[in-house]
């Protein structure tokens, strides 16, 4: 019996170094930065990642993922914090008022942008074209909660501008609380058709089509970046060196081959797109190529195939259900 | 074994009690095949859809173990901690005569209840106030975004279980021995030591695996506490609602498939052990 004890305590040592090990992680390098982000915008930001910790060899980058909205309720109580990277450009400017971040400017601290595409499964069993087809009887449709998902907004924006949000509202079988819920729902043909961001469509090539929006309907939303205010933030100069690294054309081609799209053209009032869709047809053009050559186990994945998209074609290529390169 | 002689004959009966009474054996062993049924169709289906090549391809991958790995680590370091609190917390539930015993219990219980995202709120505001702070300062721990905000959350989440757990256990084993062990002249703690824990040894090894699966489940108040950062706080549990958000399904699956095998692993242990509680 005492043996037994004996292990207990030996069990709680090798427990607590254990825990020394653990809080190692970043131990060599100098600078640990945290990095604030929605956990949508994960893929592109581990890319970035990447590059920059190469180029500074005594960075290291900590990213807490989590809903974009949380952000708010972390800083005020960690007080720590980098910079700020959520889905929607509310929270940058809630964040602002409230002295988180340095100030922000709407039109310069733009990383992106979100365009809304119709995904459905594959197939496309109900033959769903264009915005006009969701109201189609018998056509089952997600129109996502707008009160927890920017694409809701969206929803209701681009529907009542079709003038048929009486009739698709008829139509709804599902209403996803988040972007990923409504993709999981098209994946799973639990509904015929749905309006999703480009960049979340693009994460299931192998199970869904996808359908570019007429461009009188397309939308753009930005995906704005800040930088956290001192004191919270502990690295001024390289929270500014990295937010001036995703704002090159170098990091914005990072955010390009995860499907956002960096410029959009003319918009008018209400975010839509105003050049008759010239400045996004490139985008929308490799997003369906990507979408087929995923598909087709006989087509290359290279550069001509599914131009910047190629790394993501790729990855889902590996296997038959997502992972990473990591 | 036929339905007659699963159950003890009854000293008076009628014809339609006799129905019953065959009747009744075939209906729970229907009800506890349709529950086994239903697992094994889940996890199937769920095999199935990842298949055997990609499972493979997963399974080399080293990102699955630092999580897995991860996940051990943090929910052990919990488990220890846990019992470190809650063992002799269980002991005083069981044994001592508390005033307002009942509250406490029921205070103890709380965390039980409160679902996990609330106690990972509580807690962002806890380790900034007076005397948390300044513990950890003093210690260097940082508990925002590193494993130690990991264990922590497992810790608070489980530390109530633990202890509701080392009650059951304690309440298990006769008091007449201690009183036995005591009136022969051995002292308080060699009486705990020689006679009420190896009593209680079943429960509490049961017990204890059974807060190490509940530590190693926990993720929703690390969203809330620690947040995602990659290899460091993304347990598997965690992982699974983070993957899913990136549309990886087939890391999602296979966190799933790996967060089941532990669980069965463990439940596995528990009777392998023969531990035995009130609960379990």
């Amino acid at each position: 019996m005492k043996n037994a004890f004996r292990l207990k305590y030996t069990a709680a040592v090798l427990g607590a170094l254990a825990l020394v090990v653990a809080c190692s992680g970043c131990g060599k390098k100098e600078k640990v930065m945290l990095f604030h982000a929605g956990a949508g915008q994960r893929s592109s930001l581990l890319d970035i990642k990447d590059v920059f910790e190469r180029r500074h060899p005594d960075v290291c980058i900590n990213f807490s993922f989590k809903g974009s909205g949380y952000f708010i309720a972390d800083i005020q109580r960690s007080k720590e914090g980098d910079l700020y990277l959520p889905g929607e450009e509310f929270y940058v400017l809630q964040a602002f008022e409230r002295g988180f971040l340095e100030p922000y400017d709407p039109e310069k601290d733009v990383t992106a942008h979100f365009m809304p595409v119709i995904m459905t499964p594959k197939g496309n069993p109900k033959n769903v074209r264009k915005v006009a087809d969701f109201a189609r009887p018998g056509v089952r449709v997600s129109l996502a909660n707008p009160k927890s998902a920017a694409i809701g907004i969206w929803h209701q924006k681009i529907f009542k501008k079709a003038g048929i949000w009486e009739q698709v509202q008829k139509n709804q079988v599902q209403s996803p609380k988040c972007a990923p819920e409504v993709l999981a729902g098209v994946q799973h043909a639990v509904v015929d058709a749905a309006i999703m961001w480009s960049t979340t469509a693009v994460l299931a090539l192998r199970d869904i089509e996808i359908i570019p929006i007429e461009p009188n309907y397309r939308g753009f939303v930005k995906l704005p970046i800040g930088v956290v205010r001192p004191p919270y933030c502990k690295h001024p100069k390289l929270a500014e060196q990295l937010k001036n690294f995703i704002l090159s054309e170098e990091g914005k081609a990072i955010f390009r081959s995860h499907a956002y799209v960096i410029d959009p053209g003319p918009l008018d009032e209400d975010g839509f797109c105003a050049d008759g869709g010239k400045a996004s047809a490139e985008d929308c053009k490799w997003i369906i190529e990507a979408a087929r050559v995923c598909k087709d186990e006989s087509l290359p994945v290279n550069e001509q195939t599914c131009g910047y998209l190629v790394k993501e074609v790729q990855r889902q290529r590996q296997t038959k259900r997502a992972g990473t390169l990591e | 074994m036929t339905g007659e002689a699963l159950l003890h004959k009854g000293p008076r009966e009628g014809k339609r009690g006799r129905t019953i009474r065959s009747a009744w054996p075939a209906v729970c062993v229907v009800c506890v095949a349709a529950i086994l049924g239903a697992y094994l169709l889940l996890i199937a289906s769920n095999a199935v859809y990842l298949g055997l090549s990609d499972a493979r391809w997963f399974i080399t991958k080293h990102r699955l173990w630092v999580r897995f790995w991860l996940t051990i680590r943090t929910a052990t370091l919990a488990t220890c901690f846990s019992m470190i609190v809650g063992v002799p917390a269980g002991y005083a539930l069981s044994r001592l005569r508390l005033p307002c015993r009942t509250l406490i219990t029921t205070l103890i219980d709380l965390p039980v209840m409160v679902p996990p995202a609330a106690v990972g709120v509580f807690l962002l505001g806890m380790v900034h106030i007076f005397p948390v702070k300044h513990i950890s300062n003093l210690l260097g721990l940082s508990f925002a975004h590193n494993p130690a905000g990991v264990v922590l959350v497992q810790f608070v989440v489980t530390v109530a279980f633990c202890a509701r757990l080392m009650k059951a256990s304690f309440d298990g084993v006769n008091p007449r021995f201690e009183q036995v062990s005591r009136s022969l002249g051995a002292s308080l703690p060699g009486t705990l030591r020689r006679v009420t824990l190896p009593l209680a040894r079943n429960g509490i090894i049961a017990g204890t695996i059974v807060v190490w699966a509940r530590a190693a489940a926990e993720w929703e108040g690390l969203m809330l506490f620690v947040g995602g950062t990659m290899g460091k706080t993304d347990v598997m549990p965690f992982s699974v609602y983070l993957d899913w958000n990136g549309g990886m399904m087939g890391w999602v699956v296979v966190f799933s498939l790996v967060c089941i095998v532990l669980a069965v692993v463990s439940m596995a242990a528990v009777r392998l052990i023969g531990g035995r509680s009130y609960a379990w």
